[in-house]
């Protein structure tokens, strides 16, 4: 048969996997620094920029969308080229979809900081950043489309379907969870509210995790530790099985991050369902590659990369068998909003995505330099050092996840909340926190030594951009092949379509309802749109990323109810373009905040925190008291509101900034009454009309409410 | 901790649909798989070896 030479393109892979080890240096650093300031709060520096709320989605989109999103399309671009013998589509689309990606990253640390955010988490980035994201993929995908139609390898491995449901479920997820009213070109409202809001985000926010954070990385094991181990994956049929039942079941379980909430009582038990069903497909798929290893287990003795290949799918294991444990409502009451879930998750980004990432780097860049590795001693140390990281991260987490969980609930024999004052149970855990810092002070550690040891092997080799290949090209099927799955696996247009239905199907069921029939969100009488005022506020409360740390949903436990009022109801969010629920407590839960405290109490709290809370790890906020508030956008805001369903009149619209006014002088006057002069126009005072708003409405209806209205 | 899969307040529906609907996904995969031939087993899992073989 007549042989077609080609040449893989390396050089795409080389600069992808170099975004990789930059941007998970500058990611983890900013990790860090976030975690240093949940020790010590004036490690912002006391700069707005530099404060926690708005750093930390700074670190989660670095580690998750650059550092793991960089590796994601370096595995991804040398993988599909020699598992369909073909160099890439287009070059020129390689370095589109290169260099574009980096300006979405370059924008999102540009941006975050700011305050500009939409407040989803995960999905933090405002609507320009959202559409060059949406054009990125699209090229991507095109990309990988255009090789799998040029390919000289008739079927697909499982590699390349892991990756094509990667491209579909993300397109899907990100489209739907990007649908915003832009007010102007950093500012948007998202069209959902309230309850719908939190169901698409979390939606969204789950199959993240599982389509972004696991599918490309599971296409990879299958296809690296082959490589790695010098011996084919343990059973295929098993990995088919792995695939389907992965993509199909996954999708369904994004509400298990909205348990005990307003959510449909059904809804919420459809994701424990499926939640714990996901066991299944993911511990076939980690069995599937530590049995790859039947017969080698001698290697991973004296090879690193399988030392970490090793660590990652056992942090996979363990990741998947606590997420469906934390699904399960009884864990979930105690483990939800503590640190239990941070822990959690660091386990598979850390071990995981990170371990995984490394060990494909050290395989990748000797072979692609035509080298050895500088050193594999170095990379034994970085393997230790990282481990040791996961470990110091981890364990500290769960202790204080369980001490922190335990006082939240935690009754006196009279029948009193033992620890009133949320503040006891953070000054708790705050050494926990510490050795948390240390762990990722070592892990980071690690990845400035793997830096140096690529580096060095880079200078040693020589890298080979264009690395020749010859394969026969595809000739035209004569024989029908007798197994439809075979079929399927030389047809990627209707491989696409059918996963793209299968992880359709779980959105749909649980979405459609919750959007069409109004019982599932009823209203309130009582509860009335935001007024001018605390709209400004409330967008100053998404800048400055207060739900990073504070949630604003009452669970009905006598634990919450008694700490913060009566729990949080549907109707109660109906305006709430976009829901501000959170889902970690650092600090408590502000969703009956309103009129608890008076005006001057949250002026002196912005101040200094510790003036009312001494021993509080929340930064101060000075710069809400100097800043003038922006009210040139008052009646656009109003006004796309109102476009967005919230029933404001025309005279609220067009007189939005004379009320604002009126309120802000009123607080104002208040303050002054109180020994504090500040201005109206100040922005604090919008933060505190939003607060003193919280929660209030409820008070107001007469005659009782029924189920989760 | 079963009570909260069977206790759905008239809403189980929802879910014994969407159980079916998995069980009939995931028990047609599985005779897919069951009548899959094994050479062809064999030469797929073998593919990402290939190339190195190749060079060999």
């Amino acid at each position: 048969m007549q042989l077609t030479k080609f040449n893989y393109d390396n050089k795409i892979v080389r600069d992808f996997g170099i975004a990789t080890i930059v941007w998970g240096i500058v990611g983890m650093s900013v990790g860090l620094l976030v975690a240093v300031q949940l020790v010590w709060p004036f490690m912002n520096f006391e700069f707005q920029y530099t404060t926690f709320g708005r750093v930390r989605p700074l670190h989660t989109n670095a580690v998750i969308f650059a550092f793991v999103g960089n590796a994601i399309f370096m595995g991804v671009y040398y993988s599909l080229q020699r598992l369909l013998k073909a160099r890439m589509f287009s070059d020129f689309l390689s370095k589109v979809h290169f260099w574009g990606w980096q300006l979405i990253i370059l924008a999102a640390a540009i941006t975050l900081p700011l305050g500009l955010t939409t407040s989803h988490e995960y999905a933090e980035l405002e609507w320009p950043i959202d559409i060059g994201i949406t054009v990125i993929w699209v090229v991507f995908g095109i990309n990988m489309f255009g090789t799998i139609v040029k390919r000289r390898e008739r079927h697909m491995y499982v590699a390349i379907w892991f990756y094509i449901a990667t491209f579909v479920t993300v397109a899907v997820l990100h489209i739907v969870n990007s649908v915003q009213l832009p007010i102007s070109l950093w500012k948007s409202y998202y069209l959902y509210a309230g309850v719908q809001d939190a169901l698409v985000q979390w939606w969204y926010g789950h199959n993240a995790v599982a389509f972004f954070l696991t599918t490309p990385y599971l296409g990879m094991m299958y296809y690296f530790l082959p490589k790695m181990a010098g011996r084919p994956v343990y059973s295929y049929k098993l990995s088919i099985l792995h695939f389907w039942s992965l993509i199909f079941i996954y999708i369904w379980a994004g509400p298990h991050h909205l348990l005990y909430t307003s959510l449909p009582g059904w809804v919420q038990s459809l994701g424990v369902v499926f939640s714990i069903m996901l066991i299944a497909p993911s511990w076939g798929g980690m069995i599937n590659g530590l049995l790859t290893l039947r017969g080698a287990w001698d290697k991973v003795r004296t090879d690193p990369t399988l030392k970490f290949m090793v660590v990652a799918l056992t942090a996979y294991g363990m990741a998947t068998f606590e997420g469906p444990m934390l699904s399960l409502k009884q864990v979930n009451a105690i483990a939800h909003f503590t640190d239990w879930i941070v822990a959690h998750v660091h386990v598979g980004a850390l071990g995981w995505n990170g371990f995984m990432t490394f060990a494909i780097l050290y395989w990748l860049v000797p072979r692609i330099y035509k080298t050895e590795l500088y050193s594999t001693k170095l990379a034994s140390v970085h393997f230790w050092i990282g481990t040791l990281g996961i470990l110091f991260y981890a364990i500290p987490m769960y202790w204080a996840a369980v001490v922190q969980g335990l006082m939240w609930k935690e009754f006196t024999p009279e029948g009193v909340l033992k620890y009133p004052n949320f503040l006891a149970t953070t000054l708790q855990i705050i050494p926990m926190h510490m050795m948390r810092a240390v762990g990722g002070a070592l892990y980071l550690a690690g990845a400035i030594l793997m830096t140096y040891n690529l580096v060095k092997t880079m200078r040693k080799g020589k890298l080979v951009a264009n690395e020749p290949s010859e394969a026969p090209e595809l000739v035209p099927l004569v024989v029908n092949e007798r197994s439809r799955h075979r079929r399927l696996e030389r047809k990627p247009a209707l491989f696409l379509v059918l996963a793209l239905i299968t992880i359709l199907i779980g959105g749909i069921v649980q979405m459609m309802p919750t959007f069409l029939i109004s019982s599932n969100v009823p209203t309130i009488a009582s509860v009335k749109p935001y007024t001018a005022l605390e709209l400004q506020g409330r967008d100053l409360y998404i800048r400055e990323g207060c739900v990073g740390c504070h949630s604003q949903t009452v669970r009905p436990f006598r634990s919450e109810t008694a700490r913060y009022g009566d729990y949080s109801k549907a109707g109660e969010f109906v305006y709430d373009h976009p829901f501000l629920w959170g889902s970690k407590r650092t600090g408590p839960d502000l969703h009956r905040i309103g009129m608890k405290y008076p005006n001057k109490w949250h002026f002196d709290h912005m101040l200094d925190p510790t003036i009312t809370s001494p021993g509080s790890i929340m930064p101060p906020y000075p710069w809400l008291i100097d800043q003038g508030l922006d009210t040139t956008g008052t009646k656009a805001k109003l006004n796309a509101m109102r476009i967005l369903g919230v029933p404001y009149t025309d005279e609220e619209v067009n007189g939005a900034n004379a009320d604002l006014m009126r309120q802000a002088e009123g607080i104002a006057a208040d303050l002054k009454a109180q020994g504090v002069d500040v201005r109206a126009d100040r922005e604090i005072v919008a933060m505190i009309a939003y607060l003193q708003r919280l929660g209030t409405d409820i008070k107001a209806h007469e005659g009782p409410i029924m189920g989760n209205q | 901790m079963f009570k909260q899969l069977t206790d759905l307040s008239g809403n189980e529906w929802y879910l014994i649909a969407s159980l079916w609907i998995f069980l009939i996904f995931f028990i047609v995969v599985g005779l897919r798989l069951f009548w899959m031939r094994k050479d062809h087993v064999d030469y797929m899992k073998d593919m990402p070896l290939q190339d190195e073989e190749e060079r060999s």
